[in-house]
């Protein structure tokens, strides 16, 4: 990547919920200070469980971190006190989820929601905190928002209250915004509109963003970088236009197979047969060595070596650059 | 319940108080049944159990003469469905009849008790509030720990000990060794404020412990169900500390059930009464109850079941109400 520091860089991370072998598996990614980076990879393969890692929300759940760091602003977020990382959240890395229907306080009013976070955070009056809260529904273009600030959840529609979320989340100006698949529960017809929305805001207060998507056009819209997650483990990482125009894992080309402008090596790879194995079963070597095409003994046994194409651009393959390797087939 | 969420704001409330005064007369006009055929049980098993109230009431030597006056005027010789009709008659009037025993109307009696039997039954709702609720609270957010089993136990056995067992173990400890506590009796809250309250601690208290261990479970159950909803995460994404996402976020809703049941509960303390009131000597309606029965005086027993059964209906009314002016979901229609 670019010599610039960033913002965010997550080091051989590891999460596992008490079995033997861990859901995520080390896997690294950094992201740049005002820069997007678009997480992809099939459902259940562990992007929600890293961005509530990241968010210091797993508390919740039986996972736990086995290992690695995550550097965020000069801090190492997992030896940060419970303290010190309720500080961070909300104020320096927000979230917004996938479900708006069930993410907002059934019994608390929009405007009294947003408030919230900005008095948690910011030493102001609660009326300047409500004039902040009334300004950020104006920005996320909710429809009357004086109106929609003394509203309940239950009063408005999915994507109004997905717009009160990005209201809340974007509220104190965040550094890092965490976008776990922001539009995926939401109507076709509005969820470009609040992509577009997302995008816009970002660019507008130089947050930077991990945005979570299924949705490739989008990628190939908004993402700087793309990081292409296969069953817990990043199988190749690089700048939109090396994902795009010269991808070289497997699953990465399976993936984007669908997509035209790859050319010609679609033809042969654009279905991915088979599925994730369960954990248990999950192969020593590559994970992804139950369902690649170009599998053998060594893949099943050993872990790839990441291969370098060029700076930034990093993929886990032992058959990495892929071209040279087919064409000797 | 504090804070802003809870108050209603009169620009989205319009159909607010429409829709709860036709929710009373709904559930009044389906009360109606249930308190015919209630009437009709009260008074017909009365007439069926064994013993006559003249004879009660005049002892061994009456003179027949006597007797049969006394059967007239209480219209005791009328064919039973007849007296049914008469009494039911008078009762629309407000009119509940007068006592066998005392000659005093029975609305009076209940009256003069009532007050001592809701004091204490408010007593006991305060107490079992001041417990169950931050009892459940603690269970559910240290759920599977020391703290939590702790707690369970303590609620099982609250649900589990004789009120009379555990009446007489308090007042051992608290009157009879420790003297700090009065034994028994009742002093209206009018004569003498606090010794009122004192004397009220114990059977309060007695009577408080099934509600409070059954408001504890309930407590807990709502706070584990709401703690692991998406919007407790949210509350948490926003930074917000523990206590406030506990209290602000979690708890406002989980008591929103609570809220209804305790309501309901309240009912049940009310008719549960009797029996502390008779471990402790309060001369309540549960006093007043007890008395009619032994003495076959059926306009008091009449009345006062009649009574409890409608305070029972209203209870359940204002929780079906309480629960719809607590809900926002319900408060401001879409
Ligand atoms: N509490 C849990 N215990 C065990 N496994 C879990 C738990 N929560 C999530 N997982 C597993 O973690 C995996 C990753 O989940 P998630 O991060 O939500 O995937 P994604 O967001 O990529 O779709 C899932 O396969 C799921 O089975
Ligand atoms: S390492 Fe082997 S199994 Fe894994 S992606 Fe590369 S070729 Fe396929
Ligand atoms: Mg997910």
């Amino acid at each position: 990547m670019t010599t610039t520091e960033p913002l965010l860089s997550v080091e051989n991370f590891s999460l596992g919920f008490g079995s033997k072998i861990d859901l995520i598996d080390g896997i690294s990614f950094s992201v740049e200070p005002g820069k997007t980076l678009c997480l992809v990879g099939e459902s259940g393969c562990g992007k929600s469980v890293t961005s509530l890692a990241l968010m210091g929300l797993l508390a919740t759940t039986p996972a736990r971190i086995t290992g690695g760091k995550a550097r965020f602003d000069g801090k190492d977020l997992f030896t940060l006190s419970e303290r010190a990382r309720a500080d961070l959240r909300g104020n320096d890395i927000a979230m917004i989820f996938q479900e708006p229907m069930t993410s907002l306080n059934p019994s608390m009013t929009i405007g009294q929601q947003i408030v919230e976070g900005i008095l948690r955070h910011k030493p102001v009056s609660r009326d300047a905190a409500q004039a902040r809260a009334l300004e950020m529904l104006g920005l996320v273009r909710m429809p009357a928002p004086e109106k929609r600030f003394h509203a309940y959840p239950h009063q408005l529609s999915g994507g109004m209250r997905q717009r009160a979320m990005i209201a809340m989340a974007l509220a104190n100006a965040p550094k890092l915004l965490i976008a776990d698949e922001p539009t995926t529960a939401l109507d076709v017809t509005i969820q470009a509109q609040i992509l577009a929305l997302v995008s816009r805001l970002q660019a507008e207060t130089g947050t930077a963003m991990i945005l979570i998507t299924h949705d490739l056009s989008v990628v190939a819209e908004v993402a700087d970088h793309v990081a292409v997650m296969y069953a817990g483990r990043i199988v190749e990482v690089g700048s939109v236009d090396d994902i795009f125009s010269d991808p070289q894992h497997p699953y990465t080309l399976g993936l984007f197979g669908s997509v035209p402008s790859i050319g010609r090596r679609s033809s042969t790879l654009a279905t991915i047969e088979g599925s994730v194995p369960p954990l248990e079963h999950m192969p020593r070597g590559c994970r992804f060595a139950t369902r690649c095409p170009f599998a053998d003994q060594r893949c099943m046994d050993e872990v790839p070596p990441d291969y370098e194409p060029k700076a930034g651009h990093r993929v886990a393959c032992w058959y990495a650059p892929l071209e040279a390797h087919v064409r000797a087939a | 319940m504090t804070g802003g969420g809870f108050r209603c704001r009169p620009s989205l409330s319009k159909k607010g108080p429409d829709a709860v005064l036709k929710l009373i007369v709904r559930r009044i006009l389906l009360a109606l049944p249930t308190l015919i055929i209630l009437s009709m049980i009260i008074f017909g098993l009365q007439r069926l159990l064994p013993g006559d109230p003249i004879q009660t009431m005049m002892a061994e030597e009456s003179d027949p003469q006597v007797v049969e006056f006394l059967r007239e005027k209480y219209r005791l010789n009328d064919p039973i469905p007849l007296q049914y009709l008469a009494w039911v008659g008078n009762v629309l009037q407000g009119d509940f009849g007068s006592s066998l025993r005392t000659g005093l109307p029975v609305t009076q009696m209940i009256l003069q008790k009532l007050p001592i039997t809701v004091q204490l039954a408010s007593m006991a709702m305060i107490m079992a509030l001041l417990i169950g609720i931050p009892a459940g609270v603690i269970a559910a957010v240290r759920k599977n720990t020391m703290v939590d089993y702790a707690a369970n136990a303590v609620a099982l056995s609250g649900m589990s000990v004789p009120n009379f067992w555990l009446g007489i173990i308090l007042i051992m400890v608290f009157a009879v060794s420790w003297k700090i506590l009065p034994a028994s009796g009742y002093v209206p809250i009018t004569l003498d404020f606090w010794l009122s309250i004192k004397s009220m601690l114990m059977p309060g208290f007695v009577l408080s412990t099934a509600v409070a261990a059954y408001l504890m479970r309930h407590t807990r159950s709502a706070m584990l169900s709401v703690l692991s909803s998406d919007y407790i995460r949210t509350a948490r994404a926003k930074g917000l500390l523990s206590n406030a996402v506990i209290i602000r976020h979690a708890l406002r809703n989980a008591l929103m059930p609570i809220v209804t049941l305790s309501t309901l509960l309240f009912g049940d303390l009310l008719a549960g009464a009797v029996l502390t009131e008779q471990i402790f000597v309060i001369p309540g309606f549960g006093k007043l109850i007890v008395d009619a029965v032994f003495t076959r005086d059926y306009a008091v027993v009449q009345g006062v079941v009649l009574f409890t059964a409608i305070g029972f209906i209203a209870m359940n009314i204002l929780a079906d109400v309480l629960y719809i002016v607590i809900n926002p979901r319900l408060r401001h229609p879409q």
